[in-house]
Formats: C-alpha cells, structure tokens, sequence
C-alpha cells in the first residue's frame, strides 16, 4: 500500500491538494447552468445494489495543464458512455475548454495549443453539456468511470465549486482500481506502471490507439471497463453487481 | 462526425466492405456504432437467438460454430452475424471467442441503410454466395490485356523451315518447289545469304503478266534483297511492317542476320484466331513421333495465351482436351502405320478429367482401351500400342498414371462384353477401391478407333449405375470425404478441424464438385461427362435443386480458373504447375470468393449425405 500511496504523493494528487471547499450554491447563476445543476441533484444515484448490467455509466477523460486543480486547467473533456456491457459511440462527445491561463509546457503531452484553442468555450459554458452527460432517461444519475479517476474527480470538483459554489459526490468506478483487485495479491509486488491505461489494456489484450485525446482515452478507459468486468464475472461465477466494482 | 473517433473509422475505413464506402458515409460511422468485448471461450451469439446487429472484430478472433462443427473463424476486420440481419431471421450459428476480442457493433437499422444505399455492401453480405461468385467470375475473366498480337513475338510464330532457292534455279523449278511445299513464297538464298524472295504475287507480275519465259532463273523474277524483320520483334510490328508496304511475306532473322523463318500473313490470321485450331491441324501433319512432341510443347503456351485472354475455365479445358486428343490420336496413327491396322475393332478412351474435357496444365495419364467383343485380348498388337501412346504422351510432359489406370496394364484393356462385367462387379459389390474405379472408369470418353463402341457401354453401365443404391451410397460417401477447406484466417488456410495450412490445395475443392457431379448425374441417369454438363443434367431431371446446380457450377468455374491462373503463373516462372496455392498470393476478393465456393461445396455434401445414405 506504501508505494501506492508515495506515487499519488509524489503525484501532489491528495485529496486535500488544494481542490477548493464546497459553499453555497451560488444565486447569479446563468440559466443553463442553473438548470443542468437542477437536474443533476435531482437525478438518483444507483443503489450500489443494482445488477451492474442495469448500472449506466459514463467513462469521462481530461485532458489538463497538469495533476492539481489548484494550479492547472483542464483543455477537453472527453466522455462515452457506457451501458449493458456496450461502449455506446453515439453519445461520445468531445469538448475542447479555452483556459484562463497558458497551456504552457503541458502542450507537448496532449498537443492542445493555446491557438488551437482560443476559438474553443470556457469550461463555464461546457459544463451544462458535461453535467447533462450525467443523465439517464429513466432519471438516474451515470456512475463516473474513469482510469485513475481522482484526476476527474478532482477537476471536476474543481470546476463545479468554482462555477457553481458547489458540487455533490458521483459514484465513481475506477478502472485502475478494479485492474488492483484483479491482479489481487500480486499487486503490492507491482511497479506503478503495470495499471497505466496502456498496460491494463495490454494485459486484457485490447488493441493499442495511436492517438491519445480526452475522447480516445474515455473510449479506451470504457472499453478496459468491459473487459474487466467480463473477467471479474468469470471470476466471481455470478453476475455482477454495481457494488462489486464501485469505489464509493 | 466527432473527428476524436477517427480511431474506429480508420479502421473500419481498412477492412471490406467498408473500403468502398464514401469519405463522409464513413465519417458517420462510428457515432452509429457500439463497442463490446467478450473474454477468450465465452459464447458472444447463440444460435437461434435474434440477431439485432451487425458484428465486426475490432481484435482478437472468434469461431463461427455448427451445432459443434467449425463453420469460419474470423479475425480482426471480419464480420459476423449478417445472416440474420440478411435474412431477418433467427441467428445461424453459434459464435464463440477464441481470443479476448473486441467487437465493433452496427445496429440493424444502420445495416440496412448501409445495405440500401451502398450495392458493394449488400453484394458483400448477400445471404446466398452465389450473387457474390457471379460478381467474381465476371471480374475475373476480363481480359488482362489486349490481342494477341500486341504480346506474341515472331520467334512463336514460326512454325517450320522456310522452303528456299538458289537464285539459278528456273522460275518453273521454284513455282514446282512452292506447289508442292503449299506455300506462297519462297526464299532466294546465296549460300547462307538471303539475296530476295519470290511470291505468288511476283510470279502473277514479273513472270505471267510480263510474259517472261518460265525458264529463266529465278534471280529475274524474284524481289531483291527484301525487307525482314527481326526475331525478336513482336507480332505486331511484323503487322505495322506488312501493312506499311503493302507486303505479305516477312523473311526473319536472327541477331546475326541469319535467316531462320518466315512469317506471313496467315500467320497473324492465325495468331488472332488463337492458334489451338492450327496446332490441331499442324499435328495431323506431324511425320513421326519427335515431331508431335515438339508440337505439343506449345500447348501450355496456347493455354497460357487463352487464360490471358478472357476465355473462362471450362473453355481452356476443352481446348487443352482437344488438343490433348490431337496429340493421342497422332501418335495412335503413326503407331497404327507402322505396326498395320488393329487386328479387331476396338476404341482408344480416355478417362478422368480427360474424358470430362477438363485437362489443365498439369495432367496425367488415364486411359484404357475398349476392345470389340470378336476381338482377342490377347493379341499382342493392344500392348504394344499402348505402350508407344504412353511413352510419347510421357514424352509430351504427360505423366503417367500414379495407380497405373493406363492402357498399358492388360487389366484395362477389355472387350465391351468385359467391361460391361466389370461395371456391374463395381456397382453391386463395391470395395472401397473399387469405388475408385468406378468412379475414374465412370469418366470414359472415345478418342480414336470405332468410337461407337463407346456410347452404347457407356449408356449400359450409367443405367446400372443409376440403379445401384449401393454404388451410390459409395460414391456419395466418397464425394463428402473430400472436404475443401473452411476459409481464410490470417493469411493461412483454415481447416476443418481448425487447424491451419499454408498452401490451399485446390484440386480438393474442384475435385469435392467433381465427385458431387458425378453422383449426381449417375442418379440421373445421365451420360454427359463434364462437370458443367453433368450439373446442369441433374438440374434438367430434377435430382438436384437449380442453385445448387448453378451454384456448384459457378464455384467450379471460380476455382478452376484461380488453379489455371496459377498454374500459368508457374509456367510463365519455369517453374513445374501444381495445384498449391499460396493464400498470401491470392488478393482478399480471391480469398473471399473462394470461401463461398468452399462453402458451397460444403452445402452441397451436405445436402447430398442428406439425401442419400452413404458408406464410409
């Protein structure tokens, strides 16, 4: 656990690393902002219960400036959601944000440049859409999934508290935690590496993506969450749960 | 399209049928489309279940199973489960991974309207294989490239010494030499110099006409020194050369300006009605035996040229039967000249692919003599015919018969009265081997002799034959033995019990609808002898379902051709023609129709062991 502990240490990615404390929901809200958050509280988390084949979920991607929501931005939003063991293309979005601040250094990793997106929206104006994402039809609110989910997390968190006041906990499934439980044992044995995105997949024998976006990387994430969850139903001999796989 | 799922289009944009889709329809694809995964040994569809979507392998690989029995196994770029959006029905097979496999999905709507609006994608889906192997078969034989003319060189066109002349001999002399040498030209030669030539136009001009006394020596007459042509030019600057100066005859010579032929006319006539008629009649001419061997050594060229042409499969094997034929019947002749005439009535047949009109570039001996039944099998002249035909035909690259089903072994040649015995031997105590008797004897056609003999035999035993369950329960079992393969899988050949090959032995699956037709034209009682002929025989008397008839007809035809292709390729290289294919070597539309073929065949065995019992 030690180790795990110093990489995300080492990462400045603690919980308390600087995301800003929750107030009030602000009262000058624009509308669709508003009415997205309306909507979002009102929408129900899934009993952790559920049959996770009833669970929709929705895989979600930034692209940032850097780790900590303190000092860096997210550049793009990627997410897909994810439903009865589907990776559903048809509700794949992809919103590149203009920050406030340079892209600076970080360009180099994701190749978002500060004139790629000067036409782009401010996270403000996105995340409406981001939030809207977080909807079922049958009034449920999607499980977050994501690969090493406290970057999402976090940002979002970020966000939502500087945009809105406030924000509330989503469920949340990270795909880099389920590969932890499959590998059981083993894991403490494990160099960092061996749960990267690239590496989990591998291991499931999914294909390699040349590209690396927001998008690319929710799709990859979604698809590893399939993956993982046919093993871990092989595993477990039963049909699995929303419990089995969620974080909190 | 959302450009961030380029990922999946660039894919699909990579596999057929989604190749040929357009820029923009491909863009909006994957907004369409749904991901899946299945782990290696789970089930992904079921038989029988509803078959709501389109399934492509984005990796890994699944096999398409029948009630257990291995159908396809399909790696990443297939697709599977169009047979029930196809046909709206239930799905067909059961579909398992073999390996974690990601799937790419299309909804049957979007199917649809894929399959509506693009034809290549419903032609590529078609529930039936036979609208894709008729797509094929008309891609296939189109002319690779122009006429004849535009590829043959003149050193193929020369056919024999030119007829020559010492410029002192008379005119009369030389008119008496091109008479009886039946040309219309003759070369003026001064020692090995050629100094003119003299045609039948110079002899109307110079010496008719002009009145000139046809004692004078030729030198008055003839044209002097005249235009030739090299022999390494092509035929048709030999015809830009006659055409351009309004001359018929063409002395050749070679890079040291000797002359070593020439070319006329007649012989771009005869070029441009590709050349299997002359070779037949320059066969009839041959004196002695070296000489048909040396005609017979054009016959790969002649089919060489024919398959380069468009001519389809089924027309290249009669041509090479025929000319098959010229080759034996020649040498029968001249056998026949020198040992005097057969001491019975008797007929020279042919079996196998021979007697079928299906020869290709790779052939053996089968054959066996039909003796009259006054005659006396025992009378030595039999043998020693045989055994001349044999050795020549071995002579012309025809090998000799691996289980010796030639005429030279005593036990194939038979009085009529015999044969018919031995027929009803076959058909009513049938031996495993025997059943492969009969079935190479089943293909019997005359060559030469009192081919009479022949048809009333034939007509006999296919009756019995056709009444024998017992035969053709033998023969049924026989022709479902022989399984083509499944298909393609990773560039290898992919095998029933999932096993995989790196050569496709392709005369298994031709030989596989051989057999099919065979049967099935014994059960209809019918005596044609070529594959086509005997499906279609069967088709007429109602024993065998129209498309299957055509079906099988059309896969026969697919492969047929890829062999010949192949083989041609092989000559071409100097290399000995075989009948292995290298998968890698064949394009992914080759593979593909050959698949359907393949699973046509196997249709077909099925549909036969069905039908009629079978001993194995």
């Amino acid at each position: 656990m030690g180790r795990w502990d110093d990489w995300r240490a080492r990462l400045g990615l603690d919980r308390s690393s600087g995301v800003r404390r929750r107030g009030s929901l602000r009262a000058d809200l624009d509308p669709p902002l508003a009415q997205a958050w309306e909507r979002l509280s009102a929408a129900a988390p899934y009993d952790p219960g559920t049959p996770l084949d009833e669970v929709e979920l929705l895989a979600l991607d930034l692209e940032t400036t850097g780790l900590q929501p303190s000092r860096h931005e997210p550049l793009s939003f990627g997410l897909v959601p994810v439903r009865a063991g589907e990776v559903v293309l048809a509700g794949a979005r992809h919103l590149p944000v203009r920050p406030r601040g340079d892209v600076g250094e970080s360009a180099t990793l994701h190749g978002l440049t500060d004139d790629r997106l000067a036409t782009e929206p401010t996270v403000a104006e996105v995340l409406p859409e981001v939030m809207a994402a977080f909807l079922t039809d049958d009034g449920h609110r999607r499980v977050l999934l994501a690969h090493f989910a406290q970057v999402e997390t976090t940002f979002l968190e970020d966000a939502g508290v500087r945009e809105l006041g406030t924000w509330l906990d989503l469920q949340v499934v990270d795909t880099l935690e389920v590969e932890r439980r499959l590998l059981g044992a083993q894991h403490s044995e494990m160099r960092p590496g061996a749960v990267r995105l690239h590496a989990c997949r591998a291991r499931h024998h999914l294909p390699r993506y040349r590209a690396h976006s927001a998008l690319v990387d929710a799709v990859a994430c979604g698809e590893l969450f399939l993956a993982q969850t046919a093993t871990l139903a092989l595993r477990r001999k039963r049909a699995l749960l929303l419990s089995d796989v969620l974080e909190r | 399209m959302d450009v961030e799922l380029a990922e999946v289009r660039d894919f699909l944009a990579q596999h057929p049928p989604f190749d040929a889709l357009p820029e923009e329809v491909l863009d909006r694809l994957p907004a369409r489309c749904s991901l899946r995964y299945a782990r290696r040994g789970s089930v992904v569809l079921h038989a029988g279940g509803r078959g709501d979507r389109l399934w492509v392998v984005r990796s890994g690989a699944v096999d398409i199973t029948d009630e257990g029995r291995l159908v396809d196994r399909v790696g990443a770029g297939g697709c599977f489960g169009m047979s029930a959006l196809v046909e709206h029905g239930p799905i067909r097979y059961d579909v398992t991974a073999r390996e974690d496999s990601l799937f790419i999905t299309l909804p049957q709507a979007d199917f649809d309207e894929l399959a509506r609006d693009h034809p290549e994608v419903a032609v590529f889906f078609a529930a039936t294989h036979h609208g894709r192997i008729r797509t094929a078969l008309g891609q296939l034989q189109q002319p690779r490239t122009g006429s004849a003319v535009f590829r043959t060189a003149v050193a193929d066109l020369l056919r024999s010494a030119p007829v020559s002349t010492a410029p002192q001999v008379t005119i009369a002399e030389a008119a008496r030499r091109m008479t009886e040498a039946g040309v219309s030209s003759i070369l003026v030669m001064e020692q090995d110099r050629l100094v003119g030539i003299l045609t039948d136009r110079d002899l109307r001009r110079r010496v008719v006409a002009a009145g000139t006394p046809t004692d004078r020596p030729v030198r008055e007459a003839m044209t002097l020194d005249p235009v030739t042509i090299s022999s390494q030019a092509l035929a048709l600057e030999v015809m830009l050369e006659m055409t351009g100066r309004n001359i018929h005859h063409l002395p050749v010579v070679d890079a040291e300006g000797q002359v070593v032929g020439l070319v006329t006319t007649t012989d771009l006539v005869r070029l441009e009605r590709s050349n299997p008629v002359y070779l037949v009649t320059d066969l009839a001419k041959a004196r002695d035996v070296d000489a048909v061997v040396g005609l017979a050594a054009r016959i790969p060229r002649i089919v060489e040229q024919l398959v380069t042409e468009d001519a389809t499969a089924e027309d290249v094997g009669r041509v090479a039967t025929a000319l098959t034929d010229a080759v034996t019947v020649r040498v029968l002749e001249l056998a026949e000249a020198e040992l005097g005439p057969a001491p019975a009535p008797w007929a020279w047949v042919a079996l196998g692919s021979a007697a079928r009109e299906e020869l290709t570039l790779r052939g053996d001996q089968d054959h066996a003599m039909v003796l009259a039944d006054e005659a006396d099998p025992e009378d030595p002249w039999w043998g020693a015919v045989a055994g001349r035909v044999t050795d020549a035909l071995e002579a012309c690259g025809l090998e000799r018969c691996d289980g010796d089903v030639m005429a030279t072994n005593p036990r194939w040649r038979k009085r009529v009265h015999d044969w018919q015995v031995q027929f009803a031997r076959w058909a009513h105590e049938p031996q495993p081997d025997a059943v492969l008797w009969a079935a190479i004897f089943y293909d019997m056609r005359a060559v030469h002799g009192d081919a009479e003999l022949v048809p009333q035999l034939r007509e006999d035993v296919v009756a019995r034959g056709a009444r024998s369950d017992l035969l053709l329960a033998h023969l049924a079992g026989q022709a479902a033995r022989m399984r083509p393969p499944i298909g393609f899988f990773r560039g290898f050949v992919l095998e029933d019990a999932g096993e995989h090959r790196d050569t496709l032995d392709i005369k298994r699956g031709i030989s596989a609808i051989v057999q099919l037709a065979r049967v099935h034209a014994l059960r209809a009682g019918a005596t044609a002898l070529p594959t086509g002929a005997r499906l279609a025989a069967a088709r007429a008397r109602g024993v065998l379902p129209v498309e299957s008839a055509v079906d099988l007809a059309d896969a026969h035809e697919l492969m047929s051709y890829l062999r010949l292709q192949h083989q041609v390729a092989q000559v071409r290289d100097g290399r000995r023609p075989d009948n292995h294919l290298d998968p890698e070597s064949l394009s992914s539309l080759d593979r593909r129709h050959l698949r359907d073929a393949f699973q046509i065949v196997r249709q077909a065995q099925h549909g036969l062991s069905t039908r009629l019992p079978q001993v194995t």
